[in-house]
């Protein structure tokens, strides 16, 4: 049973086209140009129920012209789509029961008061019958290890604190898919991993479907099987992370500030891209030499003041995508 | 997912109106208890009220000195000033919706509150009337400290009553007038300006500056005949001149306009989303 369908889904915004100057803005105050922005080019794709989904892109690549397709709220120029089998943007009320959404920049929480407020109001909201509510709100709560926060009022509480309410919160009217809109933005290393961690029980326990967008390689590795990457409102690939990863995360890089000038380093798989007196930045082709390996030669050959390990960033995977698939080339 | 599961998500869902009305109460409720939280700064801000409050004392007791008479068209020195406190606190309680609905369709959050199942204006109206009523008391508190030092505890009677009771049909039409000023910024970029121009005739034709008696002629009958009596005129004579037959016809007027402005407010803001779904505001 899949649980989102979408068949040639497409969106173009019109939008006024205001030329410079003051002569300009009168011209276009008379005799407004207007231009067709397609957004959202024919999208096909399919996910089944209990399946997590990265759907990735650079900014403006149409991934929240998408979410907002798929919850209703916009309506497309053409195409359709099926969510959890209603029309989002003929049923949007009915579907929004049933659909849960955190996005990672906006809270849905009330500032001044505790969390477990919120809880309520969103009890009411979802018309969830008093008894299930209160069995909901404390495993969740349990599992969240939200105890010692539901009663502090929000503005207390840390950005990490804040995120695990804000999708508990989310999950209380057990939603049958949820849409993550980067949920670790701003955390710290560790946050981060607890939220991956719930998010994963979350799918595992209940056969939520979920579909996740993020900046964070990391988020996607570690939570989805599948990944579709868009741009410029296309579908560039549509794959298993572990084929991505093979394909495209093939290489990470280090930045090393050492506390000495550095001997040559010959590891295969290893180049030095840059050395600017004790600043190094190291690529490594992880299929040829680990980073395990690559760190340890660092460790017992330098004198080491800092390291950081950095993912391919969205743009330049999405640049090895094109060269690895011949497709589009912008 | 089987079929039987998937039979229970498309059965049509029964929200009784019992449910509906305990989902607005709870934000309204809600909204009350995050507005505490602001409760001395709106008392220090409303001192502010009490400069005015005396401003207008001092202007008052010199005209009635200089018209010689105990009443002007029915309102005794006394009555007139706390008229004004009433008029005062109902503008000064209602929230200013401008602003924040623009920033919600600005930024986009109009969008987010639409994938919950809440009506947007009813939502928006809960949390309107929840603000308004934490306000409301603080306003009438600081207010009526000037009153009670210049005349003594005042003796309303049934006037709080019917203070509270078409103050619900005030701060409603109020809200409806001032959210269809605020949905305009679906199509105009800045509606505080509206807001201002808005304001401004509630201090006149809405009775904010003079009990609409004191008027008279031609634009005592414009008056009657537009909204913004419902806003200031109505509760504050209601509460210091209390009229049991009065009563009726005040909230009679009162639910016209509600009537009226609801239909205006639900077909503007139909067009406002569907705009915002065609093209994402």
């Amino acid at each position: 049973m899949s649980s989102v369908r979408v068949q040639e889904l497409t969106k173009s915004f019109t939008v006024k086209y205001k030329q410079a100057g003051l002569a300009g803005s009168l011209r276009s105050l008379f005799a407004p140009q207007t231009e067709e922005k397609v957004a959202v080019q024919p999208l096909d794709f399919t996910i089944e129920q209990g399946e997590v989904l990265a759907f990735l892109g650079p900014n403006g690549a149409g991934k929240s012209t998408t979410i907002k397709m798929l919850t209703g709220i916009l309506h497309p120029t053409s195409g359709s789509a099926e969510v959890l089998g209603f029309n989002p943007w003929q049923e949007r009320q009915k579907l929004a029961f049933h659909v849960g959404s955190v996005f990672g920049q906006k809270s849905q929480l009330w500032y001044h008061l505790p969390p477990v407020d919120t809880f309520e109001l969103m009890a009411r909201i979802y018309e969830i019958p008093r008894g299930e509510f209160l069995k909901r709100r404390d495993q969740l709560v349990e599992r969240f290890e939200l105890g010692p926060y539901l009663n502090t009022t929000v503005r207390k509480l840390s950005l990490g604190e804040r995120m695990r309410c804000e999708i508990a919160a989310a999950l209380l009217h057990r939603p049958q898919i949820v849409f993550l809109d980067e949920p670790t933005i701003g955390l710290d290393v560790v946050v981060k991993q607890k939220i991956r961690d719930l998010i994963r029980e979350m799918n595992r326990e209940e056969g939520t479907t979920l579909f996740l967008t993020s900046h964070d390689a990391g988020d996607v590795e570690q939570l989805c099987k599948r990944v579709i990457v868009i741009n410029h409102g296309q579908v560039i690939l549509d794959d298993s992370v572990s084929n991505m990863k093979r394909e495209f995360l093939t290489h990470k890089t280090i930045h090393l500030k050492l506390a000495e000038l550095p001997q040559p380093i010959a590891l295969p798989g290893v180049t030095v891209v840059k050395q600017k007196g004790t600043g190094m930045k190291l690529s490594v082709d992880t299929a040829l030499t680990s980073i395990e390996t690559v760190l340890s030669f660092i460790v017992t050959h330098y004198k080491l003041v800092d390291v950081t390990i950095e993912d391919p960033s969205m743009e330049e995977i999405i640049t090895h995508i094109y060269e690895r698939t011949g497709k589009g080339g912008v | 997912m089987d079929v039987s599961r998937e039979k229970t998500l498309r059965e049509p869902r029964v929200s009784s109106l019992a449910l509906q009305v305990a989902k607005y109460t709870a934000v309204g409720k809600i909204t009350v208890r995050n507005n505490l939280a602001y409760l001395y700064d709106y008392l220090i801000r409303s001192l502010f009220l009490l400069v005015i409050l005396y401003i207008f004392a001092q202007l008052w007791r010199v005209t009635y000195d200089g018209i010689g008479t105990a009443t002007i068209s029915g309102y005794t020195f006394e009555q007139l000033l706390w008229y004004l406190v009433f008029a005062e606190a109902m503008v000064l309680s209602s929230p200013r919706l401008a602003r924040r609905i623009e920033d919600e369709v600005k930024k986009g959050d109009v969008a987010y509150q639409l994938t919950r199942p809440v009506s947007y204006l009813l939502f928006q109206y809960a949390q309107y009337m929840g603000e308004a009523y934490v306000l409301v008391p603080v306003h009438l508190l600081v207010g009526g400290a000037l009153g009670t030092m210049m005349f003594g505890v005042p003796h309303f009677g049934w006037g709080w009553i019917g203070f509270l009771l078409i103050s619900v049909g005030a701060f409603t039409v109020n809200f409806l007038l001032n959210m269809i000023l605020a949905l305009t910024s679906f199509w105009i970029e800045e509606t505080r300006g509206l807001e201002f121009v808005y304001y401004k005739i509630v201090f006149t034709l809405g009775g904010m500056l003079l009990p609409l008696e004191m008027f008279g002629g031609t634009v005592r009958q414009i008056a009657d005949w537009l909204p913004f009596q419902c806003v200031v005129y109505f509760p504050s004579k209601t509460a210091v001149q209390f009229d049991a037959g009065e009563i009726g016809h005040m909230l009679g007027v009162q639910a016209v306009w509600a009537a009226v402005l609801t239909v205006c407010l639900t077909l503007i803001y139909r067009k406002g989303v569907k705009k915002l779904n065609v093209n994402g505001g």
